[in-house]
């Protein structure tokens, strides 16, 4: 039985059924972005998300039906035609679990695209390429762990994107290189530089 | 029957500058009538009137009211003024007519349920609604309708006008909240709901404009008097905004439930263009498409839904059998992809692929699946968004395509067929 | 088509005149310490002066708010009305949404696009700086429609015609 005040994820965890989520992270604040997590709630006129709704007696709560994997695979479908998922193994085993077809929308299916990988520090690179605005990155930057507010967001809808103050390059801001954003981040749109180089194939040299 | 116009019956009338005007008018009589109530039966008052918001959600006030008047203090009142739903535009015409009574059940609001602090938060692209409500307030400050202890009541009430920075996703209540607090509109998870945790964390009562001025009236004339006009379900005066092809589009206060061949041939003065009806946009780009089938349905917030449509914001958008649906669409699609806000993946990519889709539908080039998958993207959005916005981002495209005849194959929407 | 200021931040610097840069200190004495809630309005009041916001007077703003300088990025970067880029002293906004749209918003877009030299798709600003041209989401004046907005000046029921006679001047 699901203790008193427990969330939908955390019940259902303790009860051996998964829930996909995404941008949920344990040691986070939950803000039910992605919404991938959201199941059936019987009475509730939309699908609520897991992560963040809690529990209640008696609830009859479907994590797995029609309705729920539908929602599920669109939402994974428009991210993949969206975001490069290639370093994201997680979400490519979603794919496949979902049966999701992001060549639905067409070759021509705007993505979203910033240009060359950001390499301006001696301690990580940030490809934006890769961001699926999972939020991580900027809450530990901000009140979840580090206080530093070095990063935020640029645009709005389709073309929001992670941003610093005024897109200046990091050692311009007040990142005090705790590298907790590259810890969190699961897509691998923030990345250590030594592990950036080596993929693109250059040599390794002593630190 | 005959309707006495009560929420617009000083526009044009009175100097919307003046506090004399608007007194002799009969202004802040109502406020001196509450303070005679006292909180207690202003709430209970509004409560058995029944009156639903008519921002769009149609919740009820008087629950919000009750849930605030018994919360601790610090607490909020706010008019939701960020009038910003395609078609939509009665706020703004009452604030610039008639600005003070805005300040009037602002302040009978912040004396119902205790509130010593209120904000007017106002779309940016109203500039002269700003400018008057602002001019209110800051008479109403120096006549000692606000501040402390208002008409030797006893009771203090702070009011400031805060303009918003065009975002549509403002207008929605928690959206709005950050905006106040100086962030992204990104609206929050609810619950909590507003009236437990809203502005700055406290218990806050947010109305819609129309809302509030409903409280005037009701204050002054009572609760038989109010529940006399309309259905019983959705009782009171509503304000219409009717706009597109008919020949006399405006402002119509009329009882909540009239119907829409009222509006259109008796106060519109029938349709324009080709002079033949093909079809309604009720609630703006948030609502749904009706048919001329659906004339005599009762415009209130029950009565639409029986035709799975909703009333909204009172958006009456009238479109003659001329018009180029697809150019319609193409707009508000476009309209929800710039005005995502981008905190949900629902909404922030569904707006675009919805987009991309219905470009291809005006321009004649769907392709196969284009049809399955704008069905697909309009159900997880309406699922599974956080707000409003998403949730609402395609019932007008989808039902255009259900109601209007949509052929796949040749891409018109037959019963817009006569130009092409 | 849209008006919302999603491209990444010009690396242009705002250059105030004595006069202004007068006007945007009394600003940021007057919101000195009041925090976050106050940036909506201190940004307003400071644009109202500078016509738009650089990265400069993003720090300065934050400094004064006593905020996060990417707080008040994050923000200037949400909201339509805030221009992270130089615009135009005056700025149009004509309406091309649904009723707008019913009643001829297209020809009026590029009637306005024509008298200054602009792109009717996008709108733009002129070589000059004298205008910026917004093809604008619903500005809530659907009884009027079409209609345009020049600064703050209203007016419905445009005709195309009317068009060069309202742009004429520069305000």
């Amino acid at each position: 039985m699901a203790s008193p005040g427990a969330t939908i994820l955390e019940a259902a965890r303790s009860a051996g059924i998964t829930i996909p989520t995404v941008c949920y992270h344990d040691h986070l604040t939950a803000n039910a972005v992605c919404r991938i997590c959201v199941v059936e709630w019987m009475g509730s006129r939309t699908l609520v998300p897991a992560c963040v709704a809690k529990i209640q007696p008696n609830a009859r709560i479907y994590t797995d039906n029609e309705r729920v994997r539908t929602a599920r695979r669109v939402i994974l479908e428009m991210l993949a035609a969206t975001v490069d998922l290639s370093e994201a193994p997680e979400l490519q085993t979603l794919l496949a679990e979902y049966g999701a077809d992001p060549h639905r929308f067409g070759s021509d299916a705007a993505r979203r695209e910033h240009g060359p990988v950001k390499v301006d520090n001696p301690f990580y690179v940030r490809d934006y390429d890769k961001c699926i605005l999972c939020w991580r990155c900027v809450q530990v930057c901000a009140e979840d762990v580090q206080f530093t507010f070095a990063l935020g967001f640029n645009g709005r809808g389709f073309e929001t994107s992670i941003a610093t103050f005024f897109d200046r390059p990091m050692p311009e801001t007040t990142c005090v290189f705790c590298g907790n954003c590259v810890g969190v981040c699961p897509t691998g749109a923030l990345k250590g530089k030594r592990e950036y180089l080596a993929a693109q194939g250059a040599p390794i040299g002593p630190r | 029957m005959t309707y006495q116009p009560v929420l617009t019956a000083r526009l044009g009338k009175i100097d919307p500058a003046s506090l004399q005007d608007y007194e002799a008018a009969g202004g802040f009589q109502a406020l001196a009538r509450a303070v005679e109530l006292g909180p207690k039966a202003i709430v209970e008052l509004l409560r058995e009137a029944y009156l639903l918001g008519r921002g769009g959600a149609a919740f009820p006030a008087g629950i919000k009211w009750k849930a605030v008047s018994e919360a601790p203090a610090p607490k909020y009142v706010i008019a939701n003024a960020d009038e910003s739903e395609p078609g939509t535009f009665k706020d703004r015409i009452l604030m610039e007519g008639d600005p003070f009574a805005l300040v009037e059940a602002m302040l009978i609001a912040a004396f119902a349920v205790g509130a010593e602090q209120g904000y007017i938060y106002i779309r940016g692209e109203y500039p002269q609604a700003i400018a008057r409500v602002q001019h209110a307030v800051n008479t109403c400050y120096n006549a000692g309708y606000l501040g402390r202890n208002i008409l030797g009541a006893g009771f203090h009430f702070d009011l400031e006008v805060r303009k918003g920075a065009g975002a549509y996703i403002c207008g929605e209540e928690t959206a709005l909240f950050e905006s106040i607090e100086g962030k992204r509109g990104f609206p929050r998870l609810k619950p909590p709901f507003p009236t437990e945790c809203g502005l700055f964390g406290r218990p806050t009562v947010i109305n819609n404009v129309e809302t509030l001025l409903c409280v005037l009236p009701l204050v002054l004339r009572g609760l038989d008097w109010f529940k006399s006009i309309g259905p019983e379900k959705s009782p009171g005066p509503k304000l219409y905004c009717l706009s597109g092809r008919v020949h006399r589009p405006g402002l119509v206060e009329a009882p909540m439930g009239t119907t829409l061949r009222t509006l259109i041939y008796d106060y519109g003065g029938g349709v324009s263009g080709s002079g033949e009806l093909g079809g309604v946009l009720l609630g703006g780009a948030a609502g749904v498409f009706v048919t001329p089938e659906h004339l005599d349905v009762s415009l209130d917030f029950a009565g639409l839904r029986t035709i799975d449509a909703v009333l909204g914001s009172g958006v009456v958008m009238v479109f003659d059998t001329s018009v180029d649906m697809k150019a319609v669409l193409r707009r508000i699609a476009r309209f929800f992809r710039h005005e995502s806000c981008g905190k949900c993946y629902p909404c922030q990519l569904g707006t675009q692929r919805q987009h991309e889709i219905v470009e291809r539908l005006a321009a004649g080039r769907l392709r196969s699946g284009d049809l399955l998958a704008l069905r697909e993207i309009g159900q997880t959005m309406r699922d599974a968004s956080i707000c409003g916005l998403g949730q609402t981002a395609s019932g007008a495209i989808l039902s255009a395509i259900d109601r209007f005849g949509f052929d796949e194959h040749t891409g018109r929407f037959l019963r817009f067929d006569s130009n092409w | 088509m849209t008006t919302s200021s999603s491209v990444s931040p010009t690396a242009a610097h705002l250059h105030l005149s004595p006069r202004q840069a007068t006007a945007v200190h009394a600003i940021l004495r007057r919101y000195r310490g009041k925090g976050s809630a106050y940036l909506l309005p201190c940004l307003h009041d400071v644009q109202a002066i500078t016509g738009w916001l650089d990265a400069d007077l993003a720090a300065q703003i934050a400094e004064s708010l006593d905020i996060p300088a990417v707080q008040v990025h994050n923000v200037i970067e949400f909201y339509a009305l805030f221009y992270d880029h130089p615009v135009g002293r005056t700025i149009v906004r004509v309406c091309d949404d649904l009723a707008c749209y019913l009643a001829g918003s297209e020809a009026i877009v590029r009637a306005c696009a024509a008298h200054l030299g602009l792109d009717p798709e996008h709108g733009g600003t002129t070589a000059d700086g004298a205008f910026t041209l917004e093809i604008h989401p619903c500005l809530g004046r659907c009884e009027q429609a079409p209609f345009l907005m020049i600064g703050d000046e209203a007016h419905g029921f445009v005709r195309p015609e009317q068009v060069p006679a309202l742009l004429g001047g520069e305000a």
